[in-house]
């Protein structure tokens, strides 16, 4: 299962699993968005490699407009896959919107 | 040991999952390492459905619990040999503007687990990751 809205404060609302499954949901979801900002992940349990190319295709896209995907609270498992990734290194990761 | 095959399809993941869902629930597999086992599933899984596309054989998914050692091969069958274990490393320090989707996911399970083992036997290409529980 997975879902992705907007919430109360125009945050990006994701949740289940993000795999190989539904990353074709997340990107169209995402794409449609003219400058998506804040990412929330409490509720987002797994991503894999398919997952994170939906969001470095979609960071890649606001670098272009000066803006950029913040993505918080995020699951140990979702911060060490961010980790092993370098993604740290190219996303604002925080603990809360 | 238990086993099953599974559809060559992205839409088969809820499926596969189901299935090691169970296994772990049956063998006491550890909450904290389930993600990390299905995230190995997943990548291995995927990456035989990628790039075996005209192939019509279903993929074999093996897991087994000895001690604190969990194993999991996937099994790809009538197909050209391909060691996905010695894909090019993805250089994760580079700037986002250089940075292309694609590549990281087996580089990640070489990172997750203990041993990764490559096999290419009678036309079938078997990759096994073993992890000890933590």
């Amino acid at each position: 299962m997975f879902e992705i809205r907007l919430g109360d404060k125009g945050e990006i609302v994701c949740e289940g699993r993000l795999d190989a499954s539904n990353a074709a949901k997340a990107q169209a979801f995402l794409d449609a968005l003219a400058a998506p900002e804040v990412v929330d992940m409490a509720r987002l349990e797994y991503i894999s490699s398919a997952g994170l190319g939906v969001l470095l295709r979609t960071q890649k896209r606001l670098l272009q407009s000066g803006g950029g995907l913040r993505l918080v609270n995020a699951n140990r498992h979702i911060r060490d896959i961010f980790r092993y990734s370098g993604f740290d290194r190219i996303f604002q990761i925080d603990d809360g919107i | 040991m238990i086993s099953k095959r599974f559809q060559r399809s992205f839409d088969a993941l809820d499926q596969v999952f189901g299935f090691t869902r169970r296994f772990y629930e049956c063998e006491g597999v550890p909450d904290a390492e389930r993600l990390v086992f299905d995230f190995c599933v997943e990548e291995i899984f995927t990456n035989f459905v990628k790039y075996n596309r005209g192939n019509l054989q279903d993929i074999e998914l093996a897991l087994e619990r000895s001690g604190d050692r969990v194993q999991m091969s996937l099994t790809d069958f009538d197909v050209e040999p391909y060691d996905i274990s010695r894909a090019p490393a993805v250089d994760i320090s580079l700037p986002l503007a250089k940075r292309e989707p694609g590549g990281l996911g087996l580089q990640l399970v070489r990172r997750l687990v203990d041993e990764l083992t490559y096999d290419y036997t009678n036309r079938q290409s078997r990759i096994t990751v073993t992890k000890n529980l933590r």
